[in-house]
């Protein structure tokens, strides 16, 4: 026991026996990156390493690691190495064991040892309670190190023995065979590589913190790293490789120049409204400079590049109406809730009725836009772009309701009260104090939500949704389509109550149609990889500048 | 802390209130009186004649546009207070509304589906005794338990993949990460958040779909356990930033307290601060939880869209619908019965949201109260 004299948490010097054990963690990630490799084919099992199979030189690895750690825990025990160990490594880490030992011994009962229903039960048990009893048992050292190395040897010498080899599989005999499932060492390999390593790199790198209080702590933060770190791999692998596939058939066929580009016409035309006469007309056309065809073209046969022009113009004229109809409606309530009602069951009720609205699946909106708003436009119920744009608008309403009242709560009471005190009345106070100090607030979350309803497909595909491939024809042009009539409701605009498209439910439509023939698109799926790189820079341009805004107003609003 | 009140204070607050209407009446201008009347009238005529289809819904808007304007131009203080007042109630409204429509749309088949219970009819229980959904055979059945199944499932991969793996990352930003790291990694998971379920969907339909299918020598293409890997991490998120906001909360002299007494910061974090944050990082990972069963895109076109049952039950390689999926999957095709019973999942869906949603507000809650201690 190292009690006696100087066991402090924090020590300088590194021991010879703590080279070996952050050796022994660095051991345990390269296997795990080994694992990860061979999942996706990068390291192929069978290849042979110095006359040997990856198999077995990896179950060779898996075997010295698991050693090493059991000899650390050996050690520790036998006070050859100076650690400082608590009494036991703690129930969690017991419980978790018993689980990973449960299967893994059950699997080996049921399966390899082929024993009926109570006896694979009873195996799984016995073998669970030992793990248990190992680990929570013994003084820390051993009781952390022992399942943990016992895992990896016993994996590993499945490997070495080509108890699990290249020609090893697994089909659960119990499943039907329509629904059969077969388990390769391709897949189970690396998964129990991998498994096994993280286990004994965090057994290895509490006895590299000389177990105690330091080495959970290591152990703790290399798991916790780990987890950090494969967040944002993933994320980073997700959106590069959207970016890599998209971007081929995005960037066909762009051209810059004067004049490459369509034409647009700005036409503006005074009419008397009901007898039709044009007072007066301007009308200019313009080339635009750049030609990019996959985001201003429709889909047609005769189209060199097919492109998703209607989408993107169905995806703003969206955003425009739900930002039109949510905005007012949330920071409204959120004046009223925050200003002038009285905290109380009214207000509580409120909150607790938006933060709901807020966690409604989206498919739950787009029935109720189905039920509600679909019918009501037209005679006939029909899909519509208003109907859609009100769905989302319903959807962005609770978050802007959310963040604007955070927002205006973190107005200190001293402006208020300051204003109050020259007099002025209590929404000139609002108008002119409070709403100006909560904007960056409103705008960062109207931006964030804004990213998130751009994004969302399912409630379109019951409210909105037509047409799989659309010309650039077929583009709503809602400006141009409003029309006033005599009879109520005296201006109706076509464009709004027809079924459009937009940038996730054309991409819902080509995974759903398989094929773009009838349309002239040749290769659908690169057409649905370009899609979905322009809906990604859309819906992450919302997001990138909706937090760069509020690190910006963060760093230069601080009220306290 | 129930508050009962007895009938006679009840009497009280209803005299204090109608009195106080009554100083209101009095006290404000008859012209401002006239026209938050009309105002009021007009707005809910509008309400009442959208719901009937009217096409004088819009005159009756006109005249609350007018009526307002008017306010606005005479009594901007009573305007400003009476509009807020009903974007208000019209936000709160949604939540009633969606609720009364799915309900409503789905009534014919809660009545189809109605089974005797101990001899008394139980509308809608048929949909959850039987296991098939057949809406073409003579006579049809809708049973809910094939979509509730996968629901299930799917749910409970995407919440083991999602809860710790959040929570850890909870802890990392708020108690571990370097200051630098961490105004990466934060970001980072936002935009997770900001990725459209459709992409992943698309990812996972042309690219895990197949891969899966030939790891695996799986007939077809759709796995519950990839879904619910994919809707995990959709989820994770959303626990990340709440359960972060929940290890925020815990005072820091708690834990300067523990750190004063010399533990680690990892000890101080599995002593002081987790417990102390638990009820808010379980509220989060409810949350959490809400997101992967509604989660509706990626299950979509990523399952085979046959409304059935594995065999065995925990048979996660092969999925087949899941609540949200079958509406996506079914609308537009789906006509009378059937249509009514993709609202039923409609509500079952809404309803176990609504709950979660509710029970993780009342846990937060509780928590604010026990570490802010009185307010």
């Amino acid at each position: 026991m190292a009690g006696a004299t100087d066991a402090g948490v924090v020590r300088e010097e590194t021991s010879r026996e703590e080279t070996v054990a952050g050796a022994t963690v660095g051991l345990a990630a390269l296997l795990f990156a080994l694992g990860l490799a061979a999942q996706f084919d990068l390291v192929s099992l069978t290849d042979e390493v110095a006359g040997f199979r990856t198999v077995t030189v990896l179950g060779g690895l898996l075997l010295g690691l698991g050693l090493a750690v059991v000899s650390f825990g050996a050690g520790s025990r036998l006070d050859l190495v100076q650690t400082d160990p608590d009494h036991s490594a703690g129930l969690i880490a017991g419980v978790l064991f018993t689980g990973i030992w449960f299967v893994v011994g059950g699997l080996v009962a049921s399966q390899t040892l082929g024993l009926g229903g109570v006896g694979w039960v009873v195996v799984a048990l016995v073998v669970g309670v030992v793990a248990f009893a190992t680990t929570a048992i013994p003084r820390e050292d051993v009781g952390s190190t022992l399942p943990a190395g016992a895992l990896a040897i016993f994996f590993g010498l499945a490997m070495l023995t080509g108890a699990i080899g290249p020609s090893w599989s697994w089909t659960p005999a119990n499943f039907p065979e329509s629904q059969s499932v077969t388990f390769f060492p391709r897949v189970v390999v690396p998964v129990m590589v991998m498994f096994s390593s993280l286990v004994v790199g965090w057994a290895a790198a509490k006895a590299y913190g000389g177990f105690g209080a330091r080495g959970r702590h290591l152990g703790a933060h290399l798991l916790i790293y780990l987890n950090a770190l494969s967040i944002i791999v993933v994320l980073f692998v997700l959106v590069a490789f959207v970016f890599l596939k998209g971007i081929d058939p995005v960037a066909e066929g762009v051209a810059f120049g004067p004049g490459v580009g369509p034409e647009t016409t700005l036409s503006f035309d005074l009419v008397i409204p009901f007898v039709d006469v044009t007072l007066f007309g301007v009308s200019h056309t313009v080339a635009w400079p750049v030609w990019w065809p996959f985001v201003m073209n429709g889909a047609a046969i005769l189209n060199d590049v097919n492109g998703v022009w209607p989408a993107v113009v169905g995806t703003i004229w969206l955003v425009v109406g739900a930002v039109v109809l949510a905005v007012p409606l949330g920071v409204g309530s959120a004046i009223f809730l925050t200003e002038y009602a009285e905290r109380g069951r009214f207000t509580q009720v409120v909150e607790v009725a938006t933060n709901a609205l807020w966690s409604t699946p989206s498919i739950v909106f787009g029935l109720f836009g189905a039920a509600f708003l679909v019918p009501r436009f037209t005679p006939q119920p029909k899909k519509s772009l208003l109907a859609g744009m009100i769905t989302l608008g319903f959807m962005l309403l609770p978050l802007v309701l959310i963040t604007s009242r955070e927002a205006m709560i973190a107005v200190p009471d001293e402006y208020r009260d300051a204003s109050a005190a020259l007099g002025v009345s209590k929404w000139q106070t609002i108008r002119s104090v409070v709403l100006p100090a909560a904007m960056p607030g409103v705008v960062t979350g109207v931006i964030l939500g804004v990213g998130r309803i751009a994004g969302e497909t399912a409630p379109l595909i019951l409210t909105m949704g037509g047409g799989t491939f659309v010309t650039a024809g077929q583009a709503a042009s809602v400006v141009n389509s409003f029309e006033l009539t005599l009879s109520p409701p005296f201006v109706t605009n076509p464009e709004l109550t027809q079924a459009t498209t937009a940038l996730p439910y054309q991409l819902y439509q080509v995974i759903l149609t398989g094929t773009g023939a009838t349309a002239g698109v040749k290769d659908i799926t690169a057409f649905g990889w370009g899609t979905a790189l322009v809906l990604l820079v859309v819906v992450l341009s919302f997001y990138a500048i909706g937090i760069a805004t509020r690190q910006y107003f963060r760093s230069k609003l601080q009220y306290e | 802390m129930v508050n009962k009140r007895t009938a006679s204070q009840w009497r009280t607050a209803g005299r204090r209130r109608i009195a106080a209407a009554r100083d209101f009446v009095e006290e404000t201008d008859p012209d401002a009186l006239v026209v938050g009347a009309i105002g009021t009238v007009a707005l809910f005529g509008a309400f009442v004649g959208f719901l009937l289809t009217s096409s004088y819904t819009s005159i009756a808007f006109v005249v609350f546009l007018a009526s307002v304007g008017y306010g606005w131009w005479r009594h901007q203080e009573l305007t400003a207070r009476g509009v807020t007042l009903a974007m208000t109630v019209a936000s709160s409204l949604i939540l009633v509304l969606i609720l009364a429509f799915i309900v409503l749309e789905a009534w014919p088949v809660i009545r189809y589906e109605t089974s005797e219970l101990l001899g008394i009819p139980v509308p809608g229980l048929g949909a959850f005794t039987s296991t098939s959904w057949d809406p073409r055979s003579n006579p049809n059945s809708f049973s809910m338990l094939p979509m509730i199944h996968g629901t299930l499932l799917v749910t409970a991969i995407a919440t083991l993949v999602a809860g710790p793996l959040g929570v850890a990352a909870a802890l990392f930003l708020s108690e571990i990460a370097p200051p630098v790291v961490r105004e990466f990694v934060k970001p980072g998971v936002e935009i997770l958040a900001g990725i459209p379920s459709i992409v992943y969907g698309f990812i996972g339909f042309v690219i895990i779909g197949p891969w899966v299918s030939d790891r695996f020598a799986i007939v077809g293409q759709g796995t519950y356990l990839f879904v619910g890997i994919v809707v995990g991490l959709m989820a994770l998120p959303t626990v990340v930033s709440v359960a972060e906001d929940a290890i925020n909360s815990v005072p820091e002299p708690m834990k300067s307290g523990s750190l004063a007494m010399g533990t680690t910061d990892w000890q101080t974090m599995t002593t002081i601060t987790i417990p102390a944050a638990f009820s808010g990082v379980s509220a989060a990972v409810l949350l959490g939880v809400g997101r992967a069963i509604g989660e509706t895109m990626a299950a979509t076109v990523m399952l085979r869209n046959e409304p059935k049952i594995g065999e065995p039950l925990y048979n996660v390689f092969y999925g087949f619908e899941t609540l949200t999926s079958v509406v996506a999957n079914k609308y537009g095709s789906a006509v009378g019965l059937q249509e009514s019973a993709l609202y039923l999942a409609g509500i079952i869906l809404f309803v176990s949201v609504l709950l979660l949603s509710v029970g993780s507000q009342l846990i937060e809650a509780h928590m604010h109260r026990k570490l802010g201690g009185a307010e």
